[in-house]
């Protein structure tokens, strides 16, 4: 699984890839290969430029540039050979591939009618590459379940990008999925747990499969649309939980409105540095202004590691955990 | 006596690859036709079944007939890990390996190889308008095949015998 990401990649840049020593690969977040643009990595919250000896520079006159050939080969083997089964990934601008990762996209839109048909002439890729921390949720999760411990607070989870939304919310799906029953005493049964993966992210599903560890009672609905698989999910497979990455439109909202009334806890996340700018945004406003939400998970992640801030429903704050007290593994994706 | 065991070898040689000339003017229609088909195939896995190439060649490949089989399955097996070839590549190289045992000609070859340029790089709609293009090439070719068997495949058998009596005749 460790570096099943590498195999993406065209072999000169593979190549070059499998120079860099062995932790910083596993550390590796992003790579950004842009044609005739020097090739780029991330690494934790970091960016660097490759020499075509495989070794990390800040200057880009030194970086090695991927040429025609690599970016086509890399199409390729991203498409699985098969541009015209990713149609709809073209339209949206990424692609999700067998392991959770996912690929944005650059390059000439196509218009139809107005809207962006395709894309063609696709030159840039930005890899991010995906990783499971199990135990990430620990430290939390006490708090997004309410006394009884039997039934999970509706829970909003908010950070900018690449700070670990994703990450923690795979962790969630996973313990509460699971439970803590016959670990200790008093604990909680597992919830039936239900994914809506509209960007095959949480699961990373292959063939409908996660390749992620996401409990034994999860149940996914892979490249489903948010809104509308939130629905099927109440009215099919009655979850107890229902979990949904980046909600942000306004059928997105209304869904989750539906879920709750529906008595179903629902964990979501969204973009956003703070609940008070979410309050602003046309889709999110509604929400949070019937107060649907009864905790709130606010991520950032430094240098030092990761800090999570938790706030009630009155978005009082409850607790602060910093880096220096956290249980160990680094977040990414 | 050994005279004529001698002959008779040597019409049954004439008639035998006469038989063999024969076999591949009826061979190369039944081939194409073949051929026909598994794209005709591969068009309605792109267009409906949304299938990625490696899985769709492999699905063609076992529903083919030999010899058109093996070259969709090695076509599979070169697109899949740990080749991961594209397309063209795949197919240039199972042509390659497998074109002798068929009994198509270079024109096949040609439009094959000029689909595979373009085979998984595009949207749907230019993938199917480039399969329909081979698609009519490869129907010309066969009306063209089919004429030659009516000329030659015949022609070609009665040839042999007479062939091989002739030589006979002339070492007697």
């Amino acid at each position: 699984m460790a570096d099943d990401w590498l195999q993406l990649f065209p072999e000169k840049v593979r190549a070059l890839l499998k120079c860099l020593p062995l932790p910083l690969l596993g550390m590796v977040e992003e790579i950004r290969v842009r044609e005739g643009r020097p090739l780029e990595i991330n690494y934790s919250g970091k960016y660097h430029f490759l020499r075509a000896n495989g070794s990390v520079t800040q200057r880009p006159e030194e970086a090695y540039r991927p040429d025609r050939e690599d970016t086509h080969r890399l199409l390729d083997l991203i498409s699985n050979h098969s541009l015209y089964t990713m149609e709809e990934e073209l339209r949206k601008g990424f692609i999700t591939i067998p392991g959770g990762h996912r690929i944005g996209l650059a390059g000439r839109t196509v218009l139809s009618g107005g809207g962006v048909e395709h894309l063609r002439d696709i030159t840039s890729f930005n890899v991010r590459i995906a990783r499971e921390v199990p135990g990430v949720a620990d430290k939390v999760l006490p708090y997004l379940l309410d006394k009884g411990r039997q039934r999970m607070m509706h829970t909003l989870i908010l950070s900018p990008p690449q700070h670990g939304k994703t990450t923690l919310l795979r962790d969630i799906a996973r313990q509460i999925s699971l439970g803590d029953l016959g670990k200790r005493e008093g604990g909680r049964p597992g919830m039936k747990v239900g994914i809506v993966d509209e960007r095959s992210e949480i699961a990373g599903s292959r063939r409908g499969i996660p390749a992620f560890d996401v409990g034994p009672r999860t149940d996914i609905l892979d490249g489903c649309p948010k809104a509308e698989g939130m629905m099927m999910m109440i009215r099919s497979l009655s979850p107890d939980v229902l979990i949904a990455d980046e909600i942000g439109r306004p059928e997105d909202a209304e869904a989750v409105t539906e879920a709750l009334h529906a008595g179903i806890s629902v964990v979501a996340s969204a973009h956003g540095k703070e609940v008070i700018e979410l309050a602003r945004r046309p889709g999110l406003g509604g929400l949070l202004e019937q107060k649907m939400f009864e905790r709130y998970v606010i991520l950032h992640r430094s240098e030092a590691g990761l800090s999570f801030r938790v706030l009630d429903g009155q978005k009082r704050g409850l607790l602060l955990i910093s880096p220096g007290d956290r249980l160990g593994g680094d977040l990414h994706a | 006596m050994l005279k004529l065991f001698g002959a008779v070898l040597i019409v049954l040689a004439g008639t035998l690859a006469g038989l063999q000339f024969a076999k591949q003017y009826a061979d190369r229609p039944r081939h194409i036709r073949g051929l026909i088909a598994a794209l005709q195939r591969l068009e309605t896995e792109i267009m409906y079944g949304f299938t990625p190439l490696p899985e769709a060649m492999r699905r063609i490949g076992i529903q083919s007939k030999e010899p058109l089989k093996t070259l969709f399955i090695k076509t599979a097996e070169e697109m899949s890990p740990p080749h991961d070839r594209s397309a063209q590549d795949a197919i240039q190289r199972a042509m390659d390996s497998h074109w002798k045992s068929t009994a198509l000609k270079g024109t096949e070859k040609e439009i094959l190889r000029q689909l595979s340029c373009t085979l998984g790089t595009s949207d749907r709609s230019n993938q199917s308008t480039h399969i329909a293009l081979a698609l009519q090439q490869l129907k010309q070719e066969e009306s063209v095949a089919r004429e030659d068997q009516g000329k030659y495949e015949k022609l070609s058998k009665s040839l042999g015998l007479l062939l091989g009596a002739l030589i006979v005749i002339l070492i007697f």
